[in-house]
């Protein structure tokens, strides 16, 4: 192992270069007159790539090894493939339940107070869940593993890392799961069910999950108070040994160490595994297509959400490039963007105003518009999102939108990799959801496949997914208002859908089942 | 309670107003005294006076070619008054609005097309007065509404609205971010909040320049088009932010009646009358008096060599002219507290209590001790989730959050009743961890761990550019650019007697308000109904939502009549459940018997 890792040299590297290009400053000479005059330095930039990152461990688990000396601490993350689809008939919550003690309930040896004090004690961050790792404010500092995955997550002093490490995978290998640890995380799941119906952007998402992938898949198979109050410690325990182990394991780690010590410490820390856990391979597929029509929730609240999209492709697909393209044309791009600039700009019907198409990581995904405006408002801006969409099949982008939202791509590149956590955890998450596996150069060709996409692969593209006909619109707020409409517009929901939208009932928050 | 959830801000230039930087370090000791070195984990910087005034400072940093640049304007709500409310904010939105160059395709012309709308606007202005007025007379409900739009007033929007077609055709829509897209930037954005205006984007390390280009124009030539627009939309993140969530208007209200005589008792968005009424010649005024060089710091952290960047400073954000006066000093002192406030929330959300005391600024030397007050209140170690959660079982969840602005400080304490208790308890409960505090001194293990926690979270702070942009642009607008460090080096000084002091000092009955927050049409769950076993309860939980609709006597007699049947078939294991609802079914007859006074 070589301690040097080829991204940060080529950071270095790039650095020097701008140094030795920068060109000398006149400070009497005017600045030019328009920002296209500037002329910039080239910066070569490589992308990391696994292979200057990746070790396999002894006991086969791969990790993901980036150094950073600007700070003492070290971040591990264990990330596993465990998510809500793992959860046997009416134990719903039980996958996100056994990740989240994991390392609140105790372990073979200490109880969880005495875990809870020995972190604390150290200034250590000690915390495991399904399904989150957006990444935080600003998308800074988290995993991005998608919702059909977990992690388990260290952040400590890197003088502690030993006895940080021993505790981590105490957690992992013989979670305890206190009964009253239990106890308290099922009450927090009641309290947290009560309000799913409290907030209109919580039960927009619920619904849009309905409409795009239907009442049978895995995404929609919500906790009741039943299923939490039927989980058991046994079923837990039991859960925990299934797939809390190093089958199940991908390691994301950065910080202060070098490389060949760190793999040492971590190949000791995870051997002699009790069991070998299971890697439950990828999360089904919906089974039903995304439903379409327009839909409303009667919500008593002055803004209507609004959603519009349908179920589009995933990553592998030849034309996910150019879907990435034309979604950042139409919506995507923010203030650079079609809806942006028509919906909130012009019109100022909305503060946030977005489309948003990531492609499934497993299977196709909604592609989805996205916007909030004042109830009397919904149906203008639902008007105006329609033409653009409209529009976008009609005829070909711009060559000015095309360059704007390709250089966005390619000269933006480098920032999606700023900080060590952010390679540690991408690379990491490419082999943990499959990607490193089916197309291992995707980041060094990244660059390439955004720069070959035409004017005409994204007018194809938007023919093939943005069919108007296929469309599900779902408005949450008022309903009254959002029907009523603004007198000054020439724009009525019902004129529209060519009729009532489907009214559809709010949820019993702990049965999940409409309400009468 | 309902806490707002951590929302990506997907959309660039968006401007989140009160941004809460939760875990941000704060606070320095003395203003004298040095920071100890080695006991911050601060980088190295640079600090520079450029030569109209403006402030720069620089951390070079090598990790990634990329460059975190930011600049904050020190004027935020505290700095507003009543009538324009919500300016501070308004004006983050506008400078992303285009300049001389950016943004247009004949500036002369657009020109005069401003000065056209600013007249018909006056004639608007003139109309929402009146309309003002009938309100006030109660001639009109709501004159928001479309509909209480008078016929002159529809004529001069038609009128206005063509003016706006005429200035779109001649506007480069949305420039300013265009361009720097087109260049790689990223996380391009804003923030106000009630100290500090804080603007930020990350570019390519190749194009440092273009930063500086980009806002220096729009510094020195900004154009405020699509004003009145721009204010719909700041409306509509003010109904997508508190009108339609299930507390954001409590929690304004909560605020306003926290504060007396602050300025932070309105909102950073605004009052709604006044963000609807602002017009441009008080943004105007605003910006003449608040964006001059000497208010703004600029913030560069990332890929750069701090030679090459100074020359580049002076050159760009040098040259902008300096204010011709000082900006006004934020003048109002918050009064000493004389009684306990109380504000009973009836919101769609859990029951919990909320107690906030009145604490210190930013610069206060006993806010680093509140640091750890909130260090060993919080946390799954804390005090709060040991005690109200654990060990007395009355609440699900708690936390504390000290929040020392740049004028005035506070301490808020917030826990979610347990079904079954109410939120009174969990008040009470909540003073008897701050009784705690105050009479027995804090552990020597305890407060080291409070200490390593701080410190770690300190470095934590400092994992990214953008992270270290902030730290300094906060700490600036909070009045002390060093203040993160000053309170990282104090913080490792503090004893059990500074916190047993401090607690004595600012956590006392009149100091404090208090909210107590209950479910809008449900209030907490009964205990005899928590107690019952989950199947039973969930029937009882059905029977109970009819009994609390149902306003004829005669059908409740008639479901005591079914309950009492009930009662004698049943296996004994569902009687309890039926027992309750009985109790609970001639309760509601009775008040429904009471004549009404």
């Amino acid at each position: 192992m070589n301690d040097t890792n080829r991204w940060f040299r080529g950071a270095a590297g790039a650095s020097l270069l701008l140094l030795l290009a920068l060109p000398a400053v006149a400070a009497d000479a005017p600045p030019p007159a328009r920002p296209e005059q500037l002329r910039f330095p080239e910066l070569r930039y490589a992308p990391p790539r696994a292979a200057d990152c990746r070790v396999l461990l002894k006991g086969g688990i791969p990790a993901y090894l980036v150094p950073d000396h600007s700070t003492p601490l070290v971040t591990i993350h264990v990330l596993m493939r465990v998510g809500p689809d793992l959860a046997p008939a009416g134990k719903e919550g039980l996958p996100a339940m056994a990740m989240n003690l994991l390392t609140r309930g105790g372990t073979k040896t200490r109880t969880a107070q005495q875990v809870e004090d020995r972190a604390s004690a150290l200034g250590a961050q000690l915390e495991s869940d399904l399904g989150s790792g957006g990444g935080g404010m600003f998308g800074l500092g988290g995993v991005p593993i998608g919702p059909a995955c977990s992690r388990a997550t260290l952040n400590l002093l890197a003088k502690d890392v030993d006895e940080g490490l021993a505790l981590l995978v105490e957690c992992l290998k013989g979670p305890a799961f206190e009964d009253e640890r239990v106890k308290l995380r099922r009450e927090q799941e009641l309290q947290q069910m009560k309000q799913r119906n409290d907030e209109s952007a919580a039960i927009e998402e619920r619904e849009w999950g309905f409409l795009m992938r239907g009442g049978s898949h895995w995404t929609n198979r919500w906790t009741t108070r039943s299923s939490i109050e039927g989980i058991t410690r046994e079923d837990l325990v039991a859960f925990a040994r299934r797939y809390v182990g190093p089958k199940n394991f991908v390691l994301a780690v950065s910080g202060e160490f070098d490389r060949a010590t760190i793999a040492r410490k971590l190949e000791a820390a995870f051997a002699n595994w009790p069991v070998p856990g299971v890697n439950p391979g990828p999360p089904a597929a919906p089974a039903e297509p995304s439903a379409a029509g327009w839909y409303l929730v009667d919500k008593d609240v002055n803004q209507g959400r609004v959603s519009i999209g349908l179920r589009a492709l995933d990553r592998f697909d030849p034309d996910y490039q150019a879907a990435r393209v034309m979604n950042d044309i139409l919506g995507g791009g923010g203030f650079s963007s079609r809806l942006t600039n028509r919906i909130r700009s012009d019109e100022g019907l909305a503060y946030s105003v977005r489309s948003v198409f990531e492609g499934g990581l497993y299977y196709p995904d909604p592609w989805r518009i996205q916007f909030q405006s004042k109830v009397r408002s919904v149906a203008f801006a639902i008007q105006i999102a329609l033409a653009e969409v409209r529009r976008m099949r009609d005829s070909l982008v711009s060559a000015q939108e095309l360059e704007v939202a390709k250089s966005k791509f390619i000269e933006g590149f480098p920032a999606q990799f700023e900080t060590a956590n952010a390679v540690a955890g991408g690379l990491a998450v490419e082999e943990l959801t499959g990607r490193y596996q089916k197309d291992p150069d995707y980041y060094n060709e990244y660059r390439d496949r955004v720069r070959a996409v035409s004017a005409a692969d994204i007018q194809r593209v938007a023919r093939r997914l943005l069919d108007p006909a296929r469309l599900a619109v779902l408005m949450v707020g008022n309903a009254k208002d959002i029907l009523t409409g603004d007198p000054k517009r020439d724009a009525q929901i019902t004129t529209l859908a060519g009729g009532d939208p489907k009214h559809m009932p709010l949820r019993d928050p702990m049965t999940m089942k409409p309400m009468p | 309670m309902t806490t707002p959830r951590a929302r990506a801000v997907l959309l660039p230039a968006a401007c989140a107003f009160a941004l809460a930087f939760a875990a941000a370090p704060a606070a320095p000791a003395r203003r004298d005294a040095p920071p100890a070195r080695g006991a911050s984990p601060a980088p190295a910087i640079e600090e520079h006076l450029l030569a109209n005034g403006m402030k720069l400072v620089l951390v070079p940093r090598h990790l990634s070619p990329t460059v975190a640049g930011a600049w904050v304007a020190r004027v935020g709500s505290a700095n507003e008054r009543p009538g324009i409310t919500g300016i501070s904010h308004l004006f983050e939105h506008m400078m992303f609005k285009g300049t001389h160059v950016i943004g247009t395709r004949d500036y002369e012309k657009d020109v005069r097309l401003i000065e056209q709308q600013e007249a018909l606007q006056d004639s608007i202005r003139a109309e929402l007065s009146a309309l003002r007025a009938a309100q006030r007379r109660g001639e009109l409900d709501d004159m928001t509404k479309p509909e209480s739009k008078t016929p002159r007033m529809r004529e001069l929007e038609k009128r206005f609205d063509g003016l706006v077609a005429e200035q779109r055709a001649n506007m480069v829509k949305n420039e300013f971010n265009t361009v720097l897209q087109r260049n790689g930037a990223t996380g391009i954005n804003a923030f106000t909040n009630n100290d500090m205006t804080v603007y930020f984007e990350t570019v390519p390390a190749n194009r440092l320049e273009l930063w500086f280009w980009m806002e220096a124009d729009r510094l020195r030539n900004r154009v405020f088009r699509e004003f009145y627009s721009e204010r719909d939309v700041v409306y509509e993140e003010r109904r997508l932010r508190t009108e339609s969530t299930p507390t954001g208007k409590f929690a304004e209200s909560f605020d306003a009646v926290f504060w007396d005589a602050s300025p932070y008792a309105w909102p950073v968005v605004g009052w709604p009358s006044d963000v609807a009424s602002i017009t441009r010649a008080q943004a105007d005024e605003y910006y003449a008096l608040y964006y001059q060089p000497q208010n703004l710091t600029a913030v560069l952290v990332g890929d750069f060599d701090p030679k090459a960047a100074l020359a580049l400073a002076e050159r760009y954000l040098g040259a902008i002219p300096p204010g011709a006066r000082p900006a006004p000093e934020m003048i109002t002192m918050e009064s000493r507290s004389l009684a306990e406030k109380r504000f009973h929330g009836e919101a769609e959300t859990n029951p919990a209590a909320t107690v906030r005391w009145h604490t210190v600024a930013f610069t206060h030397r006993d806010a680093p001790v509140l640091e750890i007050v909130d260090g060993l209140l919080t946390g799954p170690a804390g005090r709060l989730r040991r005690s109200l959660v654990l060990k007395q079982g009355v609440a699900t969840s708690a936390r504390a959050a000290h929040e020392p602005l740049k004028y005035e400080g506070s301490f808020e304490i917030t826990a979610e009743a347990k079904e079954g208790r109410t939120p009174e308890e969990v008040e009470q409960a909540i003073y008897g961890e701050v009784e705690r505090l105050k009479s027995e001194p804090v552990g020597a293990d305890e407060l080291q761990a409070a200490k390593n926690r701080y410190l770690t979270a300190a470095y934590r702070q400092l994992n990214s550019n953008f992270l270290i942009g902030l730290r300094y642009a906060v700490s600036e607008g909070r009045g002390d650019l060093h203040g993160a460090e000053r309170i990282e080096a104090a913080v490792q000084g503090v004893t059990s007697e500074d916190v047993q002091r401090v607690a004595q000092a600012y956590f006392t009955k009149e100091g404090r308000a208090v909210a107590i927050w209950t479910r809008k049409g449900g209030g907490a769950e009964d205990p005899e109904l928590a107690a019952l076993p989950p199947p039973a309860r969930e029937r009882a939980r059905a029977g109970l939502a009819r009994i609390r609709a149902a306003s004829d006597p005669e059908k409740l007699q008639q479901m005591l009549d079914m309950f009492d049947q009930m009662g004698a078939q049943m296996p004994p294991e569902a009687k309890p459940a039926i027992e309750y609802l009985r109790g609970k079914a001639q309760a509601r007859l009775r008040e429904l018997s009471t004549p009404k006074p």
